[in-house]
């Protein structure tokens, strides 16, 4: 039994495609015609983590380990070959309203908006999806469009809205319903980091002002680092990490940058091997004249190159 | 219902955007009809009737092909081509991911309001082919006219609804509306004068024949009331099986990775 605490539990998940095989060419497109060969693709391999309520918690891994196939399982779009997934209580393949009124799915490379009108008329669309009672859902889209500064954008047609513009709308516009739990699939790719923070910064308060739980994909680590204390790593399908982030820095960073100002102000800066952090600083105090130092742990996004290189 | 509406509402004012649309649909639908007319005129030439229909029961059917296609390619032509597009690029995704029955928001999301000119046009050739009947329409006539085309329409959605389905399987579907056009024009005449074998397949398994003709014979003073009972059985039984089959197919889709 899943803990009666967890928003999302999900225990050796597991999803295979059976996909069609075969070479390149003509011959070999002709004969796939009456020969099909078929080729199992583990594509989510024993997944198993839990969400607490209000958690943030951010689902790497490199290209193709995965995660939008998790994602796209635990908002019941696709049936898991094998494991356990429940999500407030429901299991979400089987796509019972109740379930589907309390979540969301954004996923940063689609659109959901009606193309050739303003954001306003497909959030009036979302509301009679969901819906939602005519006051609340007027107060929730004023409240959202404010905490994004979109009041001018909401009255364009989304065909004139840039990238960065539009998915601030497509943002607003799954969440009118006030969901409880957020699945995130790269809401910040291809924008700008100006943009990628202020979509950042939305997140953030939607959690804090509603205690949403959210799982959040992402290549950006800013995204990560500012929003997510927690981070579950999955590659080829497989868990390879869950806890903190510094942790995982801890875990799999293999080197620590030291660097030192030196009394006559000459920067040092060197990577030494984890372990071999204290005799190195040792070694440079007693050498130097040294007024200021530091140790880091190396930028996130070299732990992470190192995790999915191991 | 409510969900119906916002949808009606947002397809109209998608469509007023593209005002130049209309003009063409006019021209499109003027030049249909037309043609049809100047076929029908050619054979009438060389004879007075056809499998017993004359020719200005010939125009009512006409008519109603003209109609009923315009309502089709209004409303459930555009929802099923979004819908074999989407279960190719994963778009679906969204459609799915929403608290409401999927196969209703599936059909509702799309229309293509200027289509909606042949509907007037059909009419037109329905009302100059009744009153060269010489004949008046009674009021249980005019329903079930009315009743049958609902019938009709809901007939041919489920037609379509089934084959859009098969995109779940077989992912690229663009095909579809070719056939369904090839097809749909085969009820430009009354299904009686075609040799059995085609005039059953265009009964049953392609529902054109209940679709069009028997709307038809309704106003031209040939339906036979239990024809009206089988259609609406018949309706009930594809309607029931296109929403099975949909159900299925739900849960073959896969998605497109991202």
């Amino acid at each position: 039994m899943p803990p009666v605490t967890a928003v999302v539990h999900v225990a050796g998940l597991e999803k295979v495609f059976r996909v069609p095989e075969r070479e390149a060419g003509l011959r070999a497109s002709v004969r796939s015609l009456y020969a099909r060969r078929w080729r199992d693709v583990r594509a989510v391999d024993g997944v198993s983590f839990d969400l607490e309520p209000g958690e943030v918690v951010g689902f790497l891994g490199p290209n193709g380990a995965g995660k939008t196939t998790t994602l796209k399982m635990l908002s019941g779009l696709l049936h898991p070959t094998g494991g356990e997934v429940t999500v407030l209580g429901h299991v979400p393949w089987r796509r019972e309203r109740d379930y589907l009124r309390r979540i969301t799915l954004v996923m940063g490379n689609r659109n959901q908006l009606q193309w050739d009108l303003p954001a306003l008329d497909s959030f009036e669309l979302n509301r009679a999806i969901y819906r939602l009672p005519r006051q609340q859902f007027t107060e929730t889209r004023d409240e959202l469009i404010e905490l994004l500064d979109i009041e001018d954008l909401v009255r364009k047609p989304v065909r004139q809205l840039s990238l960065g513009e539009r998915m601030k709308v497509e943002v607003v516009g799954s969440l009118l319903h006030l969901p409880q739990v957020l699945f995130l699939d790269e809401p910040t790719i291809g924008l700008d980091v100006t943009m990628q923070k202020r979509i950042r910064n939305f997140v953030a308060a939607y959690n804090e002002r509603y205690g949403a739980t959210v799982l959040l994909t992402s290549h950006y680590m800013a995204d990560v680092e500012a929003l997510c204390k927690r981070v579950v790593v999955i590659h080829h399908g497989q868990m390879l990490f869950d806890g903190k982030l510094e942790a995982l820095a801890d875990r799999f960073g293999a080197y620590k940058t030291i660097e030192a100002v030196l009394a006559d102000g000459e920067t040092i800066s060197m990577q030494v091997p984890r372990n071999e952090t204290s005799s190195a600083t040792a070694r440079l105090l007693a050498e130097n004249d040294v007024s200021d130092l530091t140790v880091e742990d190396p930028p996130i996004e070299d732990v992470i190159e190192q995790v999915f290189a191991s | 219902m409510k969900l119906a509406w916002t949808y009606l509402r947002l397809g109209v004012l998608n469509e007023m955007q593209y005002r130049a649309n209309f003009f063409v649909a006019i021209v499109q639908s003027l030049l249909g009809v037309a043609v049809a007319i100047a076929v029908l005129a050619l054979v009438y030439s060389k004879t007075n009737a056809l499998n017993g229909w004359t020719q200005s029961e010939l125009l009512v059917v006409l008519g109603v092909q003209i109609l009923l296609g315009g309502v089709i390619h209004a409303t459930v032509q555009p929802n099923m081509e979004r819908l074999t597009q989407e279960v190719q690029d994963g778009k679906l995704d969204f459609a799915l991911s929403k608290p409401a029955d999927s196969q209703l928001l599936i059909s509702l999301r799309e229309l293509r309001l200027w289509q909606l000119v042949d509907v007037m046009s059909g009419g037109i050739v329905i009302a100059v082919g009744v009153s060269r009947l010489g004949r008046s329409v009674g009021v249980g006539h005019a329903f079930a006219f009315l009743a049958l085309l609902v019938i009709g329409a809901s007939l041919l959605y489920c037609f379509w609804l089934i084959l859009a389905t098969g995109s779940f399987w077989v992912v690229s579907m663009w095909f579809l509306s070719d056939l369904f056009e090839g097809i749909y024009q085969v009820g430009r005449w009354p299904i009686g004068v075609y040799p059995g074998w085609l005039r059953y397949s265009m009964t049953y398994l392609v529902p054109i024949g209940f679709a069009v003709t028997v709307p038809a014979q309704a106003l031209t003073h040939r339906l036979a009331w239990t024809t009206v009972l089988v259609a609406v059985a018949f309706a009930i039984v594809v309607f029931l099986v296109a929403r099975r089959f949909w159900r299925f197919g739900v849960t073959k889709y896969s998605g497109a990775s991202a």
